[in-house]
């Protein structure tokens, strides 16, 4: 519309953008903090990526509040796509393999949304649970030959431009401890470009269609709207966070593989989502923060090791018992609990309340 | 023409016939009502018109043309609203997104590729939806959660969001079922000043008989399925058929 970008949304990109360039630094590097938590760079981009994925699902589950049990098979796409075009086709643009990602996130999320969302509740689920194991079983058995199976395809031209290797560090900023690679500078971009995205989605008519469609479906029909469409578009919309984060996924990995199909990762993406709040939007990247913390450093700690996972379902009950809206949803309380009187306490619990 | 037209309307589940051959039709700017008793099939009539069930057999014209092939919303762009008879509301948003929703409704039809333009920017979508709560009486309560207004009043928005439609057909089912004396009196009110400010035509289920009597022009009586008079209010009143099956007997 106007050319200039409204108020809110500047102060929302301004944020993000500061939150990304100190991010790694607090996490990897800072004195104190870094040695407490005990994070390393390379957790960084992984938290990014996963964190995109979880947002734009945050956008069907949080806000439209339909519950899809199939996303792995979008973020596998994305990744396959991009393992495809740069193992099979030797591809050498990986920001272009990542668009294609997007796109193919978006063709297979029109599909499989246009079927599933026949149905409504758990129905739906069922069914996207059932079309994304249907598309790992294809990508392990039937389609082998592209995706080398469990073991996939190993992506080693992964660099900017032809030029420059996706891993190496930047000059300056890197030795300074602030910016740890190329790749996590490209993803933090793109994170960038995903949060002023799905921002401007929940501005649009879009998000308060999405969640009028949570609150009352129904309703939402008897005031003319087709709430099917709009379903589909929650569902591709977040089809297309799916494919862009696989997509960046591969690049981190290096690989490309069946196993990010596989249905666990469906359900990973909604842990997440529950952890860092749903319908929070910006707890996706908290909630993926926290998985992969709990997955990659604490599971390296003697006392905890392989039991990580019993840990995390521990701080999952704890989580979901004191903050029903997650970590940002504790988060956003306390700060009106601080910042103002009574009655907007209420109020944001009542909205919390929900779901 | 009639605005709306019911021919040989059949309805069953399974065994039990709801509504049987009913023709009615409503003409626009006339007020009708619908009353029987439990079960008469004022419910399933509505819920045909509006496109929540398909009929058995019969047919539906609205202006003129079937609508039996459309979609609830589609019904509702063409011009038939409905206000539900527990407020069906949008609880945990505020009053005023409440109002956007159905301002949306009315103002961009059933689906538009906007998702990446701002809400803010759509000027008549405000509009409306102020108007809307203001002809309610909402518009102060406009920053509250739907969930936490009084009953009267949700039941006052749920009006305004049929209302937001601008239809040229309105359907109330029980608007006052409920409520007190005094948010019954205030919603009559509410209904008498609207009808005559946009020239409302409606087809109105109630049980109230005294806001039956004051407010239409003609009465469609259903008993058992079937439509066993229709007049003025005063033929009505003294159909000896209408009081056997209805207002007679009991408390009325």
């Amino acid at each position: 519309m106007s050319p200039r970008v409204p108020r809110d949304e500047l102060r929302v990109l301004g944020l993000t953008a500061l939150a990304v360039l100190a991010f790694p630094y607090l996490f990897a590097e800072a004195p104190v903090v870094s040695d407490v938590l005990n994070g390393y760079a390379g957790l960084a981009t992984p938290i990014l990526i996963w964190g995109i994925f979880v947002m734009g699902y945050d956008l069907l589950h949080g806000y439209t509040g339909l519950l899809s049990f199939g996303h792995a098979a979008f973020w596998g796409a994305g990744g396959m796509t991009v393992g495809a075009l740069i193992h099979h086709a030797e591809f050498s643009f990986p920001l272009v393999a990542v668009a294609l990602a997007v796109v193919v996130g978006i063709l297979l999320a029109a599909l499989i949304g246009y079927l599933s969302l026949r149905r409504g509740g758990i129905y739906f689920a069922i069914l996207t649970l059932a079309f994304g194991q249907m598309i790992y079983y294809t990508m392990l058995g039937p389609a082998g030959q592209l995706t080398n199976g469990e073991d996939g395809l190993i992506l080693d031209a992964s660099s900017l431009f032809g030029v420059i290797p996706l891993d190496a560090g930047l000059p300056v900023l890197t030795p300074l401890g602030i910016i740890p690679s190329w790749l996590y500078a490209v993803t933090g971009v793109l994170t960038l470009v995903s949060v002023a995205v799905a921002y401007r989605i929940l501005q649009s008519p879009y998000g308060l269609v999405f969640k009028a469609i949570r609150e009352n479906e129904q309703r939402a029909s008897f005031v003319g709207l087709n709430v099917w469409r709009y379903k589909l578009a929650a569902f591709v919309a977040s089809g297309a966070f799916a494919g862009l984060a696989g997509g960046l996924h591969a690049l981190q990995a290096g690989n490309a593989s069946a196993s990010p199909f596989y249905w666990i990762v469906s359900g990973d993406v909604v842990i997440m989502s529950i952890l860092g709040g749903v319908g929070t939007l910006f707890g996706g990247f908290i909630g993926a923060g926290i998985y992969l913390y709990m997955d990659n450093v604490a599971s390296s700690i003697g006392l905890i090791g392989d039991r990580w996972h019993l840990l995390l379902g521990v701080l999952f009950v704890v989580i979901v018992w004191l903050f029903p809206d997650g970590v940002w949803g504790g988060l956003r309380r306390l700060r009106s609990m601080v910042g103002s009187d009574d009655t907007t306490h209420t109020q944001t619990t009542d909205d919390g309340g929900n779901d | 023409m009639p605005l709306l037209e019911t021919e040989n309307l059949v309805k069953r589940f399974g065994g039990v016939t709801a509504t049987d051959d009913v023709s009615v039709s409503i003409e626009s700017n006339e007020r009708v009502s619908l009353i029987g008793p439990n079960g008469a099939g004022k419910s399933t009539l509505i819920n045909l018109i509006t496109r929540r069930l398909d009929p058995t057999e019969g047919e539906i014209r609205f202006n003129g043309e079937s609508i039996l092939g459309l979609k609830p919303h589609d019904v509702v762009q063409r011009g038939v609203s409905k206000s539900f008879q527990t407020a069906s509301i949008f609880p945990q948003l505020p009053v005023i997104d409440n109002a956007r929703i159905a301002a949306l409704g009315a103002e961009h039809g059933a689906f538009r590729l906007n998702l990446l333009s701002r809400l803010d920017s759509y000027d008549e979508v405000d509009a409306v939806a102020r108007e809307t709560l203001q002809d309610v009486g909402l518009w102060a309560e406009r920053e509250t959660a739907a969930a936490d207004l009084p009953y009267g009043d949700k039941r006052r928005l749920e009006l305004g969001i049929a209302l937001a439609a601008e239809p040229d057909l309105l359907l109330m089912d029980e608007p006052t079922a409920g409520m007190s004396p005094e948010e019954t009196a205030a919603t009559v009110e509410l209904i008498e000043n609207v009808k005559a400010e946009r020239d409302l035509t409606f087809l109105l289920v109630e049980h109230d008989m005294e806001i039956v009597m004051n407010i239409s022009d003609r009465i469609i009586v259903l008993d058992r399925g079937s439509v066993i008079a229709q007049g003025t209010p005063e033929e009505i009143r003294e159909s000896e058929r209408v009081q056997d099956a209805y207002l007679g007997g009991a408390d009325r």
